[in-house]
């Protein structure tokens, strides 16, 4: 961590109101993103890296809203609260406006590639035109260098005949092609940085395999940082270079990408490797994780993996940990939120194993409630945050 | 708690199952009506508008009311805190002499007070009846009408749109050419030379009339509801198993179809008023001297807009109101049943 | 080009419907209990001699299957008979009667779609606001009350008690001013028409506007929902572009289908509205061949306004396969 990073991004709170009650879709996360490098987001669906990356770039819909945290990119400040006279909390002074972020930001220097090729276009402007569009606006160029620029564009990311296919409508172009026009259009925009939320998960496979390898190139071409939305790990291997797991809003492990797979420091992590089919294991070898995600409306307690964590004991129902680093990756720092590590002093060692471990969701819900009733917390958790 | 012991094993299952039926079921539908308040509002004026009608047709006699001849009910039953005579003369004894709150007896006398009095709040019509009356029993018409011939609407859709879909091919194809020429027909042109057709103006025949004219539209959703349904794996499984065609249709197709069907039909409902009361406007509906909205207006239209206004006001909002209440409650019941977007 | 080759597919298309337009009108017409003949001769003295010629000349005599295929092959020169009513070609008469019945068609729909896109398009991005939900309640009341009490009520405020614009009637720009006694010159002929035009138009009108304004509202909110427009916002496009083009466009096309479907709604009430305004159209047309039991008349006018229906829709989906590229003018569908 020598210089300022191209972003950074400090306990950022995202959640969303709802009539069911308030979502706590990103809470408090923590990441930064350097120049030149391709960071991953990786995660079960619904553990909020989509609404994390779109907080990023101001885009939370209603009834979504950034409740706390701050982000900063070159310096500038995309969100940040302090405290008003009054004890409430109010944008600082030094925050964009909305119309700054719309004109300065957006497109021209944090660009992003959506999940969904066959819906992310218009269908009823050519692949051109809407191209053309975004390089006029983020570049400031007359129509018809936009327009030069816009087919140069299609030609770099493989589009064959751009001239022609310029005049084209989306439902006109193929899945992996739409989503090549959606790396253009990012690219010409020039930005510093692109987020891509998941772009190849509807893909075909080989498909992915040529859009990563384009990725890949031109990222070294442009040097562009990117922040690189996904659940598939095989993905975050082949193109990452560091690394943040998300899981149910949290951030539970953060580390450069070859410590990730060889030194796996969360439970979490270790799961989620354990549950990608490889060839040297047989499909029985294959361990699927107990249960599923909790919601995000009522996060369990304490460590909120533990419902299905196989590492859980009694401490993990009440200590609510924060990534620490707990080891070093070359210089590198590698952060886990886990008790069990050394680090944490909560007392995982001494505590007794849960009874009747992640199975079922439902009733380890039920447990915990009702342990939280009865037994107060031990006293030994000083260095794990309990929660309330 | 023995249903959960002997569920036990399934129960995650069994509280999917039970989940999905909650939501798609009548009491998640009711729940959601309960919650919008326009679809409340919509329920309120639609059981508004069956009650008048059911009490004026208790009150009097449907087939003698609505259907021309004059009868022995009172208005003064209705609501009897209005100064009314006592006298009330048996059937048959001739109309001259009738008070005025009877909808149909002509009274010469007294043509076209203002309105606004204790006796008549809405003044009398060209003859002396009493306008408040006859709108009150104009609801019978317009909304038996309109229930009616969306149902004939509604069952001879059902039956050729799901035997069109279900069976394809050749039957589908003629079936739905002819549903398609009839649809050409702009409805009321349709209504209109059909009710002359089969024997003259008459509300029976416009209501035969209406139910035809409609059942295009019916026979086109169903169609098309029948053939999402036709390919999913219950019904291949039932075709397998040797079920009869007419058993699938009628017991796996048609249930599927049933929740668009009711929004529709009940949104039909107002569009069927709507064109009942054109009908009658235009003297091929309901034909004097059965009160009914349209033909009032026809003649308040004709005969008193510059020296009663307020003829041609009255039954056009009691003819809103009602298609109002039917399209808020259909409304409501569309987005209870399938919430498209979420308001 | 590709759209004239779609619009003659289309055409060739509607074909069997058309055919079918005509045999039910013809069917309906002479099938009823009403006997032409003893309709001709009301009032008249009945000799046998008589009928005999009459049902010679109208052809009344030969079989079923004859009449229609003389009928059609009359229809496929323009003939379309002679009223008896009006003792005059039927094709003469709807040729002078579409005009009125066209022009208010169209101009209802010229005032539904000018003013129920732009409030709709409101009403959508001021979704749940106060201007929403009076855009809402405007609209239900649209599509509940009908035509003719929307006309005359337009008729009691502005012609009876304002007494700002004519209550009946129509004044049809396309002829010379001198048919009218009271107008000299083009401008006057315009404005004149136009005062006229005026209150039917509305009163045909509202019905349409409630119902696009619905539809619009609709499909704004699912347009604006819309990944295209997620990547417009992230690549910083204003949100008045956003509404007025990347929404806009798309929303746009379920309109035109609206439009094509409600044209036989549109074109029944225009029978009724121009009842109310006393306006000579084909409405009116239809409404004197029923009442004069006219069956060559009420066979032609019905299979007009059939056609006219089936023409208005081909006109939508050409305009639809215009203004949408996924459609492909194809022959699937």
């Amino acid at each position: 961590m020598s210089s300022e990073p191209l972003l950074r991004v400090e306990n950022l709170k995202t959640q969303f109101f709802t009539e069911e009650g308030t979502v706590r879709a990103v809470d408090g996360i923590s990441f930064e993103v350097r120049e030149g490098e391709i960071v991953g987001l990786v995660g079960e669906s619904g553990a909020g890296k989509s609404v994390a990356s779109m907080s990023i770039m101001g885009l939370v819909e209603s009834p979504g809203e950034i409740v706390g945290g701050e982000i900063t990119y070159k310096g500038e400040t995309l969100f940040g609260l302090e405290e008003g006279p009054d004890g409430e909390l109010r944008e600082r002074d030094d925050m964009l406006s909305s119309e700054e972020i719309r004109t300065r930001i957006r497109g021209n220097e944090i660009a992003v590639i959506f999940q969904d090729p066959m819906e992310s276009l218009n269908p009823v402007f050519t692949v051109g035109g809407q191209l053309r569009e975004f390089i006029e606006l983020n570049r400031g160029l007359p129509e018809d260098e936009a327009r030069a620029e816009a087919i140069d564009m299609l030609r770099e990311v493989g589009i064959p005949d751009p001239e022609e296919r310029y005049d084209e409508y989306p439902h006109q172009f193929s899945g992996g092609m739409r989503q090549r026009v959606l790396i253009a259009m990012a690219l010409a925009c020039e930005p510093s940085l692109i987020i891509a939320d998941e772009p190849t998960t509807a893909l075909d496979v080989t498909v992915e395999g040529q859009i990563l390898d384009l990725v890949d190139d031109l990222q070294e071409k442009y040097g562009t940082s990117f922040i690189w939305v996904t659940h598939d790990l095989g993905v975050v291997a082949e193109i990452c270079d560091r690394v943040n797991v998300m899981y149910l809003g949290e951030i539970v492990e953060k580390a450069p990408v070859d410590d990730l797979f060889y030194d796996t420091k969360h439970p979490y992590t270790n799961a989620l490797l354990n549950s990608i089919p490889r060839p040297d294991r047989t499909v029985t070898e294959l361990e699927a994780i107990e249960g599923v995600m909790p919601e995000a409306i009522s996060p369990p307690s304490g460590c909120r993996f533990h419902p299905r964590c196989p590492d859980a004991r009694e401490v993990c129902k009440r200590a609510h940990p924060d990534a620490k680093v707990v080891a070093d990756a070359d210089g590198e720092p590698h952060e886990a939120a886990c008790v069990k590590h050394d680090a944490f002093d909560a007392g995982y060692d001494q505590s007794p194993p849960l009874e009747g471990t992640a199975v079922d969701t439902g009733s380890a819900a039920v447990e915990e409630s009702e342990s939280e009733l009865t037994a107060n917390p031990a006293g030994d958790d000083s260095g794990g945050e309990t929660r309330e | 708690m023995a249903v959960g012991e002997s569920q036990l094993d399934g129960e995650t299952e069994s509280g999917a199952e039970d989940e999905v039926e909650a939501r798609v079921g009548w009491r998640y539908t009711v729940a959601r009506i309960k919650q919008d308040t326009t679809a409340r509002l919509g329920l309120y004026i639609v059981s508004f508008t069956l009650f008048v009608a059911m009490y004026t047709l208790i009150d009097s006699n449907l087939s003698r009311l609505t259907f021309g001849q004059v009868s022995d009910y009172t208005f003064a039953q209705l609501l009897p805190f209005f100064d009314h005579p006592t006298h009330i003369p048996p059937p048959g004894e001739g109309t001259q002499h009738m008070p005025p709150y009877f909808p149909l007896a002509e009274q010469s006398w007294n043509p076209l007070p203002a309105g606004g009095t204790l006796e008549h709040p809405l003044g009398t019509d060209h003859t002396g009846r009493d306008y408040f009356t006859r709108i009150v029993y104009g609801t019978q018409v317009s909304v038996f009408v309109g229930l009616i011939s969306t149902f004939i609407g509604l069952s001879g859709g059902t039956i050729i749109g799901a035997v069109a879909g279900y069976y394809g091919g050749k039957v589908d194809d003629i079936l739905m050419r002819i549903v398609e020429t009839v649809y050409a027909i702009p409805p009321l042109i349709l209504i209109i030379v059909f009710t002359v057709f089969i024997g003259g103006a008459s509300i029976w025949y416009a209501v035969l009339g209406v139910g035809i004219a409609f059942i295009p539209i019916f026979a086109r959703i169903i169609r098309s509801q029948v053939l999402s349904v036709r390919e999913m794996d219950y019904i291949e499984a039932a075709q397998a198993a040797g079920v009869r065609d007419r058993n699938i249709i009628m017991r796996h197709v048609v249930p599927n179809s049933f929740a668009p069907m009711l929004v529709y039909a009940t949104l039909q409902i107002g569009v069927t008023i709507l064109i009942v009361a054109g009908l009658s406007f235009l003297g091929y509906g309901a034909q004097p001297p059965t009160p009914d909205w349209g033909q009032m207006l026809n003649i308040a239209h004709r005969n008193y807009m510059h020296s009663n206004i307020w003829l041609s006001i009255w039954p056009g909002i009691a003819i809103m109101i009602t298609i109002m209440g039917f399209n808020l409650f259909g409304d409501g019941l569309q987005d209870a049943l399938d919430p498209q977007i979420d308001d | 080009m590709k759209l004239l080759k779609y619009a003659t597919y289309r055409l060739l298309q509607s074909i069997p419907v058309l055919i079918g337009i005509s045999v039910i009108t013809f069917l309906l017409a002479n099938l009823g209990p009403g006997d032409p003949v003893s309709l001709m001769l009301q009032g008249q003295e009945q000799n046998e001699e008589l009928v005999r010629a009459i049902e010679q000349r109208y052809g009344l005599n030969k079989p079923l299957h004859e009449r229609y295929l003389t009928y059609m092959g009359g229809l496929l020169e323009g003939d379309l008979g002679q009223s008896i009513h009006y003792r005059r070609p039927v094709a003469d008469l709807i040729l002078e009667r579409v005009g009125p019945t066209l022009l208010l068609v169209l101009s209802a729909y010229a005032f539904a779609l000018v003013t129920a896109i732009p409030l709709g398009v409101v009403a959508a991005d001021k979704r749940n606001e106060p201007s929403d939900h009076a855009s809402r309640v405007a609209a239900l009341i649209g599509v509940s009350t009908p035509s003719f009490w929307i006309g005359i009520v337009l008729i009691l405020i502005f012609a009876v008690k304002l007494e700002w614009l004519p209550s009946s009637g129509l004044v049809y720009p396309w002829r010379p001013p001198s048919t009218y006694r009271s107008i000299d010159g083009h401008l006057e002929l315009y404005y004149q028409s136009l005062r006229h035009l005026l209150l039917p138009m509305i009163a045909l009108g509202t019905l349409q506007m409630a119902t696009i304004m619905r539809v619009e509202r609709t499909q704004m909110i699912e347009s604006l929902q819309g990944e295209y427009v997620k990547l417009a916002r992230a690549y910083g496009v204003p949100e008045r572009t956003i509404l007025r083009k990347h929404a806009f466009q798309v929303a746009q096309l379920p309109i035109v289908t609206i439009v094509g479907a409600n044209l036989s709604t549109a074109i029944g009430g225009a029978v009724i509205v121009e009842t109310v305004f006393n306006i000579n159209g084909m409405g009116q047309l239809f409404v004197d061949a029923i009442q004069q039991n006219d069956y060559q008349l009420m066979m032609g006018v019905t299979m007009m306004l059939g056609v006219l229906f089936v023409l208005g829709v081909i006109v939508t989906d050409i305009s639809y396969a215009y203004i949408d590229p996924r459609v492909t003018y194809g022959e699937s569908e």
